[in-house]
């Protein structure tokens, strides 16, 4: 069966009902491709395309306030600069037209560039359902496996929370610059208090926060002997595989590498 | 291509337009859609779970949309969804309700090419031509976005399209050409 909510009440009323065998349908670039390749089975579609809250970017509370559904290439301009550069280093030009931030955490790939740009923001997440109304959680936590989250069955991703106030960065390596899934990305940033957040993508079953990297410094402070001690947290924290793309040596290097990278650029930064 | 690779190709291709034609045919078409296609309004039975890439070509016949692979990777099915490029083939023929979709058919008015069709021809952008549609479609959305593009510009504008003949310095040259400061180049040019 295929479902279109007019609005977000309607779509939670479906969801309620639905639970597990209601498959929720944003802008389709990971779902489509994944049943065309036999990998991922539909029973009830939820297009979520005519639900318009869902679209809203707004600032509120000293946050950034992003709709789920709200696509990639919106955020290309948005002033964070970790978020901004995710988003714009997704997929290409049609795949941004289309794929959505709530899309992507629901997805839950270990390589989701902008869901790890967004736990290095410290970004909190936004669930709703009809029975329970709405809970914000850290967006780290939601993370427990490839593909799967703790969001329950009745509910949906209605935005994500973006504090206002920290300095942050990207860095991507992929096999090319666009349409290429990266090979290790990571995000860091900095808040008003000089304290630190990492997110390390495809490193490990999740989008990864780097907790004890980040205690390290900021219990010792951000110079160049703590990026280095962070660099080595990171690199025996993190748990890479071999694949087609990259071996698990090369990803494991390349965390602490692109670790020491972004916090050297948000040290320069500090100052001037 | 001799006569007889063009034959054996021209099987090949028609053999999977009849079977991707079979496939849509076969299923039921019981959601009314309605949409606008290249300026007109359309309304048209389709299977909730087929995609735009479908319905354009299958139920529309609107063949120059072409698919290649069918996954997002390639952009050779790249129309315009409210004036943006999308991949055709990623978007499910619901979604498009209300909305307005432009196809490689839709840039050119009454018997006049677009001006970035103009230029793939008078550049010589085109190789086996397979992923050229989707190219123009993107160029096309770029210089209504931003008419005087850099060179790179364009480049990340089509990075989204996949040429396998590789041929892209003379395509990149043809969205230069077709823009107004490739207008304006020549212009220089000629007065120098």
């Amino acid at each position: 069966m295929y479902f279109q909510p007019k609005n977000l009440d309607e779509a939670l009323e479906i969801k309620a009902k639905l639970g597990a065998d209601g498959t929720l349908l944003a802008g389709g670039t990971d779902l489509v491709v994944g049943i065309r390749k036999g990998r991922t089975q539909v029973s009830n579609f939820i297009d979520l395309s005519k639900v318009a809250e869902l679209g809203e970017l707004q600032e509120q509370d000293g946050f950034l306030r992003i709709g789920a559904a709200t696509v990639h290439r919106r955020l290309e301009s948005c002033a964070h600069k970790a978020l901004a550069d995710a988003a714009a280093t997704v997929g290409g030009p049609q795949i941004r037209n289309l794929g959505t931030v709530g899309g992507q955490i629901g997805t839950a790939s270990p390589a989701g560039d902008v869901s790890v740009a967004l736990i290095a923001l410290n970004a909190e997440v936004e669930l709703l359902s009809a029975a329970r109304g709405s809970r914000r959680l850290p967006l780290a936590d939601i993370f427990t496996g490839p593909g799967k989250t703790s969001i329950a069955d009745d509910e949906l991703i209605r935005a994500v929370w973006v504090p206002h106030g920290r300095r942050s960065e990207f860095y991507k390596i992929g096999k090319r610059d666009a349409v290429a899934i990266s090979v290790v990305m990571a995000a860091a940033s900095i808040g008003p208090s000089n304290d630190v957040a990492i997110g390390i993508g495809c490193v490990a079953p999740t989008p990864l926060r780097c907790r004890r990297a980040e205690d390290h410094i900021n219990s010792h402070g951000l110079d160049g002997a703590t990026i280095n001690d962070a660099a080595q947290i990171v690199r025996e924290d993190v748990s890479p595989i071999d694949d087609h793309r990259a071996g698990a040596a090369y990803r494991r290097e390349m965390a602490g590498t692109l670790t020491k990278r972004l916090l050297w650029r948000l040290l320069h930064s500090k100052g001037g | 291509m001799t006569r007889r690779q063009l034959d054996i190709f021209n099987r090949q291709d028609q053999a999977a337009i009849d079977k991707t034609a079979e496939r849509v045919r076969k299923t039921e078409a019981t959601w009314p859609l309605r949409f606008t296609v290249n300026g007109k309004p359309v309304e048209v039975a389709v299977d909730p779970e087929e995609s735009l890439y479908d319905t354009l070509r299958e139920r529309l016949r609107l063949t120059g949309t072409k698919g290649a692979c069918l996954e997002g990777e390639c952009g050779s099915c790249t129309v315009l969804l409210d004036g943006k490029p999308v991949t055709a083939c990623l978007v499910m023929a619901p979604q498009v309700a209300g909305r307005k979709v432009t196809t490689i058919e839709g840039l050119a008015a009454d018997d006049r090419l677009h001006a970035v069709q103009e230029s793939f021809i008078a550049a010589g952008a085109v190789q086996c031509g397979y992923c050229t549609p989707g190219l123009i479609v993107s160029a096309a959305a770029l210089l209504e976005e931003n008419p005087q593009p850099t060179a790179d510009q364009v480049r990340e504008a089509l990075e989204g399209n996949l040429c396998r003949c590789t041929g892209y310095t003379k395509i990149i040259d043809a969205v230069l050409d077709a823009s107004s400061s490739g207008t304006e180049d020549k212009a220089n040019a000629g007065v120098d």
